[in-house]
């Protein structure tokens, strides 16, 4: 007697569509309301935001803080009136709130050397060029940015006659790299920093979402839900409720993120590396949009709580591979063939994909491809997963097998 | 009798070589308290399942009204499944709420009807407890706030009496009929016939998933034969009934006090009957009686409740350790 399953739902005699849709819309965020009304009142869930927050805040303003104290940016002069430009540089060092010491140097080429040994941050060539080791993606920034606009406005008054009304518009010096640019070191940690939080939103947020359909069935308010609301609205309004959570506190992080960077100088927030946080947010929701429904799905199979965690387990595969294969990217130049293939399913994508894009592996395009793949994928998830879900959910006894329930939903 | 107002029509359900459900035919009239029984296994639960198309029929319809059951009116139905459940670690006012929610009340209807179950069913004071923290009883009530608590047109309550004590029995039949008085369908179910015969007016019994009898308790307590129970002092055998003429009355069983239970033809045999017996001695008892509904159960399919409970059990244990237990 243990194979009921859910009848289609008959429609309603009597009523309109738009009265129907409109229900069925209301009944899906009473279900969703009452996750996040729930789970925003515990503690728990209180402390882990605000450690998280700190936790991000510190990330990010810590270096930039140790970094801007103890060492000033030493720049090299090659060329020009020395005083002038030694004034340049400090008043530079000034304005990006940070210090800057002005060295001159006999010759380009001792101050080159210098400035691959790491000795000098930059150098003033003539007044007209500055050179650094390594521009970073998002462009100069701190004390370099500061000189590379300060002397190009000297530059532009000494040699062009009447320069000064074309002050305005302002005039920044060219910035040259002695190596080609590989992704700056920020970039790659931004990165990181994204895959960390898409696989912590989606593990904990994904067992809670497989843990709560399991208190259901296995507590059996199941069947009094079933009474009034459809399977469907109620996995859509679960996934939905915790979902909004999750969210609420990646917007967090990434508010603390960009707060914090900017306050602290940190060139974390410049240019490329605040697109790989875009990416990073909208992988978030896919990522946690497709595993979710899954999740839901494997809490639907279980009739204990106590078998979810073995359940979700297979589920959660895909992205511990994309997860443990994503440490090689980050700190190797260039992923894998294999890797760019998962930066494409929508398993491991949201992983996947952030990472290749913060190491500078694949174009924004390639990024908005695989980001439509993975709604489609989603899409697909979500029709299985409530398939599943409603036919496993009133099956008490044993634990229902994948296949089964897969094999099942298709008879269904 | 005007039409019923649900209506169970040729419910079909077959679980593998299981058939829980076998054109069950039946109608519940509206404002009674309507009794649903049966033995563990009869198809009960199925059929309560169906209704709110929890369990999923093969053949058969089940009307509203006269229209076939949707989501609009079961919306105005409230449910205690079997099973009971809620959120265990929802405290009880939110739970009782958000249920009243689902069922389409605005918010501060629900907050109201919550509030009123909940001190009517004797919960004041734990609005703020969780449910897994109210004991036995008090989870049994909130459970029936649950079904309550929007005030449903028809009450479905699947075997609402197990687990209570006499106390608890008296406080649920007299919410059962409270909630009748007002002009609710009460249709609830139970395996222990005799337990609830003085708690509903009308019935449907059922076995195998099929109707045996239905109709008002007292008339299928009388039957179409009444039946005497007649005792002579100092006749343990009740031999007297020997002489008894099959034309004026049937023995159906002689107690162990020598009360002998006779099934009449018409109440005009009774005293040529009365006549027998104070011929073969002093009469001490003479009257007429009631059948119990389990006995009312047992003439009609000709087993007891306890016999087609085992019958069920041992077929349940043979085919659960394929499908797996319900429990």
């Amino acid at each position: 007697m243990s194979t009921d399953t859910i009848s289609p739902a008959q429609p309603a005699s009597g009523q309109g569509g738009s009265v129907r849709d409109g229900r069925a819309l209301r009944m899906t965020w009473l279900v969703a309301h009452r996750e996040i009304r729930l789970r925003a009142k515990t503690r728990v869930f209180v402390i882990t935001t605000v450690i998280m927050l700190i936790a991000v805040a510190l990330a990010v303003a810590l270096p930039a803080i140790l970094s801007g104290k103890s060492k000033p940016t030493r720049v090299g002069i090659v060329g020009g009136d020395t005083t002038t430009l030694s004034s340049i540089v400090t008043e530079a060092g000034r304005l990006s709130g940070g210090q800057a010491i002005a060295v001159p140097e006999s010759s380009q080429a001792a101050a080159e050397t210098a400035l691959r040994s790491g000795d000098l941050g930059a150098v003033l060539v003539d007044g007209k060029e500055i050179i650094v080791k390594q521009v970073p993606l998002g462009g100069p920034s701190g004390a370099v940015a500061s000189l590379a606009q300060l002397a190009g406005l000297s530059h532009l008054i000494q040699t062009v006659p009447g320069a000064a009304s074309a002050v305005a518009h302002g005039v920044s010096l060219p910035v040259r790299g002695l190596e080609t640019a590989s992704t700056s070191l920020s970039s790659r940690l931004t990165g990181l920093f994204t895959v960390i939080v898409v696989w912590i939103l989606i593990s904990v947020y994904g067992s809670q979402i497989a843990l709560g359909i399991g208190e259901e069935k296995s507590s059996r308010v199941i069947e009094v839900l079933l009474s009034s609301v459809r399977p469907t609205q109620l996995l859509i309004g679960k996934v939905l409720g915790i979902g909004l959570l999750a969210l609420g506190q990646a917007v967090g992080m990434v508010i603390v993120f960009i707060i914090a960077g900017f306050a602290s100088g940190s060139n974390l927030v410049h240019g490329a590396t605040l697109g790989v946080v875009i990416a990073g947010g909208v992988f978030i929701v896919l990522g946690y949009a497709f595993y979710c429904t899954a999740f839901a799905a494997a809490g639907s199979l279980v009739s204990r709580q106590s078998d979810v965690n073995s359940t979700i387990m297979p589920v959660q595969l895909p992205l511990i591979l994309a997860y443990a294969l994503s440490y090689t990217v980050i700190y190797a130049n260039g992923a894998s063939k294999f890797y760019h293939v998962l930066g494409f399913l929508p398993p491991t994508a949201p992983i996947a994909m952030p990472v290749l894009y913060a190491a500078g592996d694949v174009p924004v395009w390639q990024v908005a491809v695989s980001a439509l793949i993975c709604a489609a994928g989603v899409v697909w998830m979500a029709r299985i997963a409530v398939r599943i879900y409603a036919n496993s959910i009133l099956k008490t006894g044993p634990r229902i097998s994948f296949r089964q329930a897969i094999r099942e939903s298709r008879k269904a | 009798m005007t039409s019923p107002e649900l209506e169970l029509d040729g419910l079909r359900r077959r679980y593998g070589t299981v058939t829980a459900l076998d054109g069950l035919t039946f109608g519940v009239p509206a404002g009674q308290v309507f009794g649903f029984l049966g033995p563990n296994g009869a198809g009960k639960t199925t059929a309560m399942r169906a209704i709110f198309g929890v369990a999923a029929l093969d053949a058969g319809e089940i009307r509203w009204r006269g229209r076939p059951v949707g989501e609009a009116a079961r919306r105005t139905f409230g449910y205690m499944p079997e099973e009971r459940g809620l959120y265990p670690a929802m405290e009880l006012s939110d739970q009782v709420e958000y249920f009243a929610l689902l069922h389409g009340m605005d918010g501060p209807a629900a907050a109201a009807a919550a509030s009123h179950w909940i001190g009517r069913l004797g919960l004041s004071g734990r609005e703020a407890t969780r449910i897994d923290a109210l004991s036995h009883g008090n989870q049994q009530r909130a459970q029936l706030a649950v079904a309550l608590v929007h005030d449903p047109e028809l009450l479905v309550l699947d075997e609402p009496f197990s687990g209570l004590d006499p106390g608890g029995i008296d406080e649920m039949s007299t919410i059962l009929k409270e909630r009748a008085a007002a002009g609710v369908t009460v249709l609830f179910s139970s395996h222990q016939l005799d337990l609830v015969e003085d708690i509903c007016e009308a019935v449907a019994i059922i076995h195998h998933g099929r109707l045996v009898v239905s109709g008002p308790v007292a008339e299928l307590r009388r039957g179409d034969r009444p039946r005497l129970a007649v005792r002579v002092t100092g006749d343990i055998a009740a031999a007297w009934s020997a002489e008894l003429g099959a034309a004026s009355g049937t023995v159906d069983a002689v107690r162990a006090d020598g009360t002998a239970e006779i099934s009449i033809t018409s109440v005009a045999d009774s005293q040529a009957i009365l006549d027998l017996a104070r011929a073969a001695g002093p009469v001490e008892h003479f009257a007429y009686e009631d059948r119990s509904l389990s006995e009312v159960f047992r003439r009609a399919t000709g087993a007891s409740v306890g016999q087609a409970e085992a019958e069920h059990a041992a077929a349940s244990m043979a085919s659960g350790a394929m499908t797996g237990a319900r429990r």
